[in-house]
């Protein structure tokens, strides 16, 4: 009974000092190992993601990636300036649409620049989609996405324009639009009816567009802030017709519902997403590795394809065909006006609020 | 009250009643604990309350009252007025108001005939009761909104009985437009104030019952019997012996659920227009969307706070002036 409790002892013992030589042996293999912690919006998003692009990029660079759920643009900035406060962050790179990318930049140290010259894909970019700010390149876009005109087509026919939600004898109580006053329903207004970009910046510029906005308000049955709304209304007839997400609108009537996702003569409003470096983490050189993985025209039209992204070149970059670039893009573009929704914020939404608190 | 009970900790005081020890470490643990889950929060918001907001990007900790101001007066005063703020606390009280009413209101005739159920029959109901407090906000306006939605719910459901028709050829379907509850294709309840109302009565129905119950219980049937006896009708016996013994849990629990529905989120934005908006959601669009101007997102905590106190407080007065009476 001593000898079989020795016996093990000693069994133990000995696999405890191989344990332990294997772990020294380890060791110099785990450190030279590079990795790289990423954030993306979660669910199919971030699933996408890591099914994808995160393995070809450690095919690739032999970086592992680890894959950070963010909830989305706005509360993750919360959520890395108090990380930052606190000195550690959870992710080295973030997603951020452009107008937390422009509030993450004005904060100062929250944001480290990206090392162009280690980025070479970007060069093929659309220069907008690069964000330089006084430390450097704060931002390089990852991927876009377009806010388009929906529409039942078993209800009604595709309107030529935006400016026919307008009309009342068609659409009275039948629209969906989106609520927040920087969701892209002021561009739409501003590209359809004034100059665009340009009317923002006067006061009377953006009352004029506030006040065609309260023009539409008979028209619409639901001032939709979560994605979900705007789903569900579509699907149950509460409305038929109004603004939503050009990607989600195909992945629907994919699965059989009746909405059709179109571009009208003005063009829908495209946003997009950047890749931005924490001010605190110190993989400086892996972020730029991927950043530089991410705006290959290969990635970019892998994105397309799985994650239904706009890609942020020129259809002719990439190999997508002209079905594949017609499920997650189009032509026009309108932009938003971002200098003005933040730099004008509280005016802005203030006066669109007050339009929809308006009887 | 905290402070007296930290100064009663003098340690010699403590050394000659030995007894009391554990009592006032209690006590003060208590205190401390307090502190911690009320006190420090709500300072919290105060400050960031009176906290600078830098457009276009944060906020700082700092001291101004801007965002009062604004709450009052509106950003751009005094060049512009804005009510805004003080019409979405209006909804705010209008749609708490109305829905614990309409909550109290059906909720007592249920409890006073659950009270007459036999012991098996009311355990049966509480525990129904409460197992549906477990349903969260969001799973319920899920459901009502399914209930409400125009292919789905109660839009088809009249449509397909023929109310709509029938009101259309009566003439009677315009005065249902005028009144937001219909589309110029059917009925409409999403978005409407009634199904805000509602969706908020069947929110806190049950807690209702269950603040009710226990006044209900202990009505004692003598007092009916004898009432009966004495030849007056059921509802005369319900207006001078029943209500008039229970109007304080009553009165209590309509402010109590009041004050909880101050603070109603989900139901707000899925069934209100934004033209009723209330004031939570304006919070929540200060504080977590896209302006991140947390401090005036707290300065609008602030006042809820400040008007739901002023209730509890006026309730409080009334109650006691209803007990003396």
């Amino acid at each position: 009974m001593t000898g079989t409790i020795n016996m093990n002892r000693r069994t133990l013992l000995k696999s405890g000092a191989t344990f332990a030589a294997a772990s020294t042996l380890a060791a110099p293999l785990i450190a030279q190992e590079r990795s790289l912690k990423i954030g993306s919006y979660g669910g199919y998003f971030e699933n996408s993601f890591k099914e994808h692009v995160y393995p070809g990029f450690t095919e690739a660079t032999g970086i592992v990636v680890e894959s950070v759920t963010q909830p989305n643009s706005a509360d993750w900035l919360i959520s890395m300036a108090q990380a930052a406060q606190a000195g550690n962050v959870p992710a080295d790179l973030s997603l951020y649409g452009r107008d937390t990318l422009i509030k993450a930049s004005r904060e100062e140290g929250l944001l480290a620049p990206l090392d162009m010259s280690m980025i070479s894909a970007a060069g093929a970019l659309d220069p907008y989609f690069i964000f330089e700010a006084a430390p450097g390149v704060l931002g390089v876009g990852a991927m876009s996405w377009f806010s388009s005109m929906v529409i039942n087509p078993d209800e009604i026919e595709p309107p030529e324009s935006w400016a026919d939600f307008w009309d009342t004898s068609v659409f009275e109580q039948s629209l969906g639009v989106v609520r927040r006053f920087n969701g892209g329903m002021m561009d739409i207004i501003a590209a359809t009816f004034f100059d665009g970009e340009a009317t923002f910046e006067t006061e009377d510029g953006i009352q004029a567009i506030v006040a065609k906005a309260a023009e539409l308000k008979p028209n619409v049955a639901l001032w939709w802030s979560a994605e979900s709304q705007m789903e569900q209304a579509m699907k149950n007839l509460d409305v038929v017709a109004g603004t939503y997400y050009h990607d989600v609108a195909g992945i629907m009537a994919a699965d059989g519902f009746p909405i059709l996702s179109m571009f009208p003569k003005e063009g829908c409003v495209q946003d997009y997403g950047s890749w931005c470096l924490s001010g605190l983490s110190d993989k400086g050189a892996e972020a730029a590795e991927f950043v530089n993985f991410s705006s290959t025209p290969e990635v970019q039209a892998i994105m397309s394809r799985m994650i239904g992204t706009a890609p942020l070149l020129p259809q002719e970059a990439t190999d997508l065909t002209d079905e594949e670039f017609a499920a997650v893009s189009g032509t026009p573009s309108i932009r938003p006006a971002y200098s003005a929704y933040l730099d004008r914020e509280t005016y802005i939404q203030e006066n669109w609020d007050a339009m929809l608190a308006g009887s | 009250m905290s402070v007296s009970t930290a100064e009663g900790m003098a340690p010699d005081g403590v050394k000659e009643t030995e007894g009391r020890e554990p009592a006032l470490a209690f006590k003060i643990a208590l205190v401390i604990l307090l502190g911690i889950l009320c006190l420090v929060p709500f300072l919290f918001v105060l400050a960031i309350s009176v906290g600078h907001k830098i457009e276009g990007a944060g906020w700082a900790f700092g001291f101004e009252l801007t965002h009062y101001k604004r709450f009052l007066l509106g950003a751009t005063w005094p060049e512009t007025f804005q009510i805004l703020y003080l019409q979405k606390l209006g909804y705010s009280l209008m749609f708490a108001a109305i829905g614990a009413v309409i909550a109290v209101a059906l909720a007592f005739p249920f409890t006073y005939f659950l009270t007459r159920l036999t012991r098996r029959g009311q355990t049966v109901w509480l525990v129904l009761l409460l197992s549906s407090l477990s349903l969260s906000e969001v799973f319920i306006v899920m459901g009502w909104d399914i209930l409400l939605s125009a292919r789905s719910g109660l839009p088809a459901l009249l449509d397909w009985v023929g109310f709509t028709d029938l009101m259309k050829d009566w003439g009677w379907f315009q005065w249902f437009r005028d009144i937001g509850l219909a589309s110029p294709r059917a009925f409409k309840f999403k978005t409407s104030g009634l199904a805000t109302v509602l969706c908020m009565s069947y929110l806190v129905w049950p807690y209702a019952v269950i603040l009710l119950y226990p006044a209900l219980s202990r009505l004692e049937p003598s007092l009916m019997e004898a009432a009966r006896t004495m030849g007056a009708r059921p509802s005369v016996v319900m207006r001078t012996v029943v209500l008039p013994s229970v109007k304080l849990p009553l009165f209590g629990s309509t402010l109590l659920l009041f004050v909880f529905l101050l603070g109603t989120y989900v139901t707000v934005t899925v069934f209100a227009d934004p033209s009723q908006h209330t004031l939570a959601v304006s919070i929540y669009d200060s504080v977590r969307g896209s302006t991140l101007n947390a401090p005036f997102g707290a300065a609008q905590s602030v006042i809820l706070l400040i008007t739901a106190a002023v209730f509890l407080f006026a309730g409080q007065k009334l109650s006691n002036a209803g007990d003396r009476a």
